[in-house]
């Protein structure tokens, strides 16, 4: 695969004939943090869509020069974040959906027991509804350092804010998700 | 919970497989999917495929699949299946992959009518590169579009019929009877335009 340097010079030299590999390389992280802010699978496919449509009609008005320069990370984060939040704005709040909770698609190791992996998908469930539930900013800050896995630098980029304001609400976010998780932990284990 | 459980975790959110569906709606959204369906002609059934800039390929599998897999394999990109072709196909094509002498060549084989052939030299000449005999042989046997584009109507100027992507000189002599040409006359009318291209006139005339 090639790297994000290569592969924004690969789109500088001739757009449609790699844009299709843009997507491939991208679409899953997007798609991962757009599930992780609107928790539907139903608005993360839309607003995946959407950005990488976005993303496209950017590309054909750069000229050459600006799309061999692009860092294609965190400018495509970027471009997703708008569009969710957009999303977000334009609809009327409805019921969250449950479908988009459970972190779908996760794979466990072949050799593990079966109740090992249960309750890991619990713990991971519970994770990405306590996760859900944050506060927007707190939430997107968690979502891109330690869920996307983006440095500090990237996530304060695509935020477009000071690193220091980035780190201090990710570790916000983190308090608030530990502080949630806890109780539930502690119930557990009295019951035990 | 243990601070390092709690990121291991948040890390394992991200694995999620995005559904196959979004690529293919972005990519038709932009207008770079290419979509393919089958075609009969007189080789058979063939798979077409298109997009916005036109027909882009012509291939002949067995099955879709085959062609979803060569196609791929050849543009670096992906075919979907359609029910059927849109109409007027044939009048466009996607030549992005061509260079600009090989653009040259396949749309001078374009104007060569059904029922007749031309030579290698002939085309060679009429684009303006004599020389670049040999080159015009590679320029068609990598047409992306055989059948539509009709390579199949370049034969040797020594009467012989020559290579075709589509299934070798069987399938190229099959397709020129289709046309009313039969094997004979391939012969003469390659003669012809040997005859009437100026710098083979001085050699055989």
């Amino acid at each position: 695969m090639m790297d994000d340097s290569s592969l924004a010079r690969a789109l500088a030299d001739d757009l449609d004939g790699h844009f299709e590999q843009l997507v491939r390389t991208y679409q899953d992280r997007l798609y991962g943090f757009a599930l992780r802010l609107t928790d539907s699978r139903q608005d993360a496919e839309e607003s995946t869509q959407d950005a990488f449509v976005r993303a496209y009609r950017a590309l054909e008005r750069y000229p050459a020069e600006r799309r061999r320069e692009l860092r294609l990370r965190p400018w495509l984060y970027q471009i997703a974040l708008n569009v969710v939040r957009n999303r977000v704005r334009r609809s009327v709040p409805t019921l969250v959906a449950l479908d988009g909770a459970v972190g779908n698609g996760l794979a466990g190791h072949a050799d593990e027991q079966p109740e090992a992996i249960a309750l890991r998908a619990e713990r991971w469930a519970r994770l990405a509804t306590v996760l859900g539930d944050l506060p927007s900013r707190y939430k997107t800050a968690v979502v891109l350092r330690h869920v996307q896995g983006l440095s500090y630098a990237e996530a304060a980029d695509v935020l477009g804010q000071p690193r220091g304001t980035t780190k201090s609400d990710v570790h916000r976010g983190l308090r608030l998700l530990r502080d949630k998780l806890e109780p539930e932990l502690l119930v557990e284990a009295r019951n035990a | 919970m243990q601070n390092r459980q709690l990121l291991e975790d948040l890390r394992a959110l991200s694995k999620v497989h995005t559904p196959g569906r979004v690529l293919e709606a972005i990519l038709d959204e932009v207008g770079l999917g290419d979509r393919y369906a089958s075609l009969v002609t007189a080789l058979g059934p063939v798979f077409v495929a298109w997009n916005r800039f036109g027909v882009s390929a012509v291939m002949k599998t067995a099955t879709g699949e085959q062609f979803e897999a060569r196609f791929s394999e050849r543009f670096g990109r992906s075919a979907y299946p359609a029910a059927e072709l849109p109409s007027g196909i044939g009048d466009r094509f996607d030549l992005r992959s061509a260079t600009e002498f090989e653009r040259a060549v396949l749309l001078k084989a374009r104007e060569i009518p059904p029922g007749e052939v031309r030579t290698y030299g002939w085309i060679a000449a009429q684009i303006g590169r004599p020389a670049a005999v040999r080159a015009v042989g590679t320029a068609l046997r990598k047409n992306p579009v055989p059948v539509l584009i009709p390579c199949h109507r370049v034969v040797r100027s020594d009467g012989a019929v020559g290579e075709y992507a589509l299934g070798g000189s069987d399938a190229k002599r099959a397709i020129l009877a289709a046309e009313g040409v039969q094997a004979e006359q391939i012969q003469l009318l390659a003669r012809r335009w040997r005859l009437a291209s100026g710098d083979t006139l001085i050699k055989y005339g």
